[in-house]
């Protein structure tokens, strides 16, 4: 904390120096030189003042002279998320990358110089490309594949139900959203925050919220892919935070005791199977969702099938590794203070907020629901009802984490792995149906 | 149309989506649940049945043959493998030497050999 304290104050004293040397005077004048004014200067003056011309047209470039306080704000909170990131290991591999790409997306610059992420034929705006155009989201979800284990589901495919049940966070953010007033695509796109999945949210925020679509009526969608992926990103990061209380308040500590029994051990052929026979359901049912679910379950084929290991090496490592880092910086520079700093942007975190804990909460009750229908050590443990978020694979961790609490020697991980890649499979296919209902 | 009206239409098909939405979720979920917990079984017990003959039993061939052997005790044989394979750290050699590893003298490091100009 002291270094955050640290680096404000030599911030601000930056920025209060600049009324005390005078350079805020005539901005607007010098900021627009023509070559032939300095020519004519040049000839007028003496070389002093040629000097300190030439300094002060240069400070007219530099992000001291053109800061402004959303440009300050946004650079603590990227400092923020990287000291969350380092200090509390919040999902660092993300929070890292977005905290810096949010600095770089606000250092102050001079627009017009191809600087800037928004602005065309910069850098940053083509490795945004990959973002706007959601082609990033679905080389994540090829990795994911690659990673995930999806035998707790197949031993216990009852736990897929939790994985749909936390969905409902979506469709109620959806409905708050509206409510607030957004569009319909919009609200689409913020109500997938509660599926607690990045990749996820960032694709579909990409479809419809991308300030390109044209609605009904005529006006232009806002570009919320900015707000609504960090909003997904750092309430994922905060799933530690978020779904403890929650999980306490709606299970008794008897219900937290329940054991269940382990899972049994799958063949591998059930394992090459489900990545082929779920591919088909998810994507006959909601083939806008198809490019998302399609490299998930290629990636878990490729993992599963035990031919292609040198390709599930790759998606799962360097493929992933590469496209984390593109979409974490350039989701975190695209939240430049001009485009980012509005009142949707709050409402989209106060409903991101809202969302999770909706999502957890329909979770855990759908598990409570769930367990008045089976008996015996068939018992679920609510607990696990609140993996349902996706949030791969912290929820889970979080699960086992409340369950170890209650109970030292009641491992829940195995259990909660289940419900957890049921809510990625769930969110993307909630993703799909909206986006059908609103593309 | 006025505004008014827009606005309680795009709530009403907020409200459709909300609930087609939600059961499609849970239907398409469902479909792959009732899937894996009867439909897999029988075509893992039909591919059996086409490639070793009819002369097996149902309980033979079910996926869930052997109730002692649980997902609890792949996994821990599973991270013994991984620790075994991936993440011996522990049993590297914590003492540092500097072993002189390079010769003292070498033709890459003479001088004598920048001297002699006409030997190529």
């Amino acid at each position: 904390m002291k270094k955050v304290i640290l680096i404000f104050l030599v911030l601000s004293l930056l920025i209060f120096i600049r009324p005390v040397l005078g350079f805020n005077s005539n901005i607007s004048d010098t900021i627009t030189p023509t070559s032939l004014n300095i020519t004519d200067t040049i000839s007028e003056g003496g070389f002093v003042s040629e000097a300190i011309n030439g300094i002060k047209q240069f400070y007219h470039y530099t992000g001291f002279a053109n800061a402004e306080s959303g440009n300050i704000i946004m650079i603590l909170i990227g400092i923020i998320f990287i000291y969350l990131g380092i200090k509390f290991d919040y999902e660092p591999l993300l929070l890292i990358p977005i905290g810096v790409g949010v600095i770089i997306g606000n250092i102050p610059f001079v627009a017009g110089n191809q600087t800037g992420i928004y602005e065309t034929g910069s850098v940053l705006n083509y490795l945004y490309f990959g973002v706007v155009k959601g082609i990033y989201p679905p080389l994540i979800f090829l990795g994911i594949g690659a990673m995930t284990d999806f035998s707790s589901l197949i031993a216990n495919p009852k736990l897929m139900l939790l994985g749909a049940a936390a969905q409902i966070g979506v469709f109620a953010t959806f409905l708050g959203a509206l409510y607030l007033g957004f569009s319909l695509p919009e609200a689409g796109a913020i109500g997938i925050i509660g599926g607690a999945d990045g990749p996820t949210a960032i694709f579909l925020s990409s479809k419809l919220a991308n300030g390109i679509n044209i609605l009904a009526d005529g006006t232009t969608v806002k570009n919320l892919i900015g707000p609504i992926a960090i909003a997904a990103y750092s309430y994922m990061a905060l799933v530690p935070v978020i779904q403890p209380p929650i999980m306490k308040l709606l299970t008794s500590k008897k219900e937290r005791l329940i054991r269940m029994k382990p899972p049994r051990a799958v063949t591998q052929k059930e394992k090459m199977i489900f990545p082929v026979v779920a591919l088909l359901f998810t994507t006959f049912i909601s083939p806008s969702s198809l490019p998302l679910l399609g490299m998930l379950f290629f990636g878990n084929l490729l993992k599963e099938s035990g031919r292609t290991e040198r390709l599930a090496d790759t998606a799962r490592t360097k493929l992933i590794d590469i496209v984390t880092i593109l979409l974490g910086v350039t989701v975190g520079a695209s939240t430049q203070a001009d485009v980012f700093i509005t009142k949707d942007s709050m409402m989209i975190f106060g409903l991101g907020a809202i969302s999770f804990v909706i999502a957890t909460a329909g979770g855990l009750l759908f598990a409570k629901f769930m367990n008045l229908f089976l008996k015996g050590d068939n018992k679920l443990n609510p607990l696990i009802g609140a993996a349902g978020v996706s949030a791969v694979p912290d929820s889970a961790r979080v699960v086992h984490a409340e369950g170890l609490k209650a109970d030292p020697h009641n491992y829940l991980l195995m259990h909660a792995m289940a419900p957890n890649v049921a809510g990625v499979i769930g969110s993307a296919i909630a993703a799909g149906i909206i986006l059908s209902f609103l593309g | 149309m006025t505004h008014f009206l827009v606005f309680t239409d795009t709530l009403s098909e907020g409200y459709i989506i909300l609930v087609t939405g939600l059961i499609i979720v849970f239907s398409g979920l469902l479909l792959l649940t009732v899937f894996f917990k009867y439909g897999l079984p029988i075509m893992l017990y039909v591919y059996k049945i086409i490639t070793k003959g009819r002369d097996k039993k149902v309980k033979e061939i079910s996926p869930r043959v052997n109730k002692e052997f649980t997902g609890e005790i792949a996994a821990a044989i599973s991270v013994a493998i991984h620790m075994y394979l991936d993440e011996r750290h522990d049993k590297e050699n914590a003492i540092l030497t500097i072993k002189q590893a390079r010769k003292l003298y070498s033709p890459w490091s003479s001088k004598i050999y920048g001297v002699y100009n006409n030997r190529f």
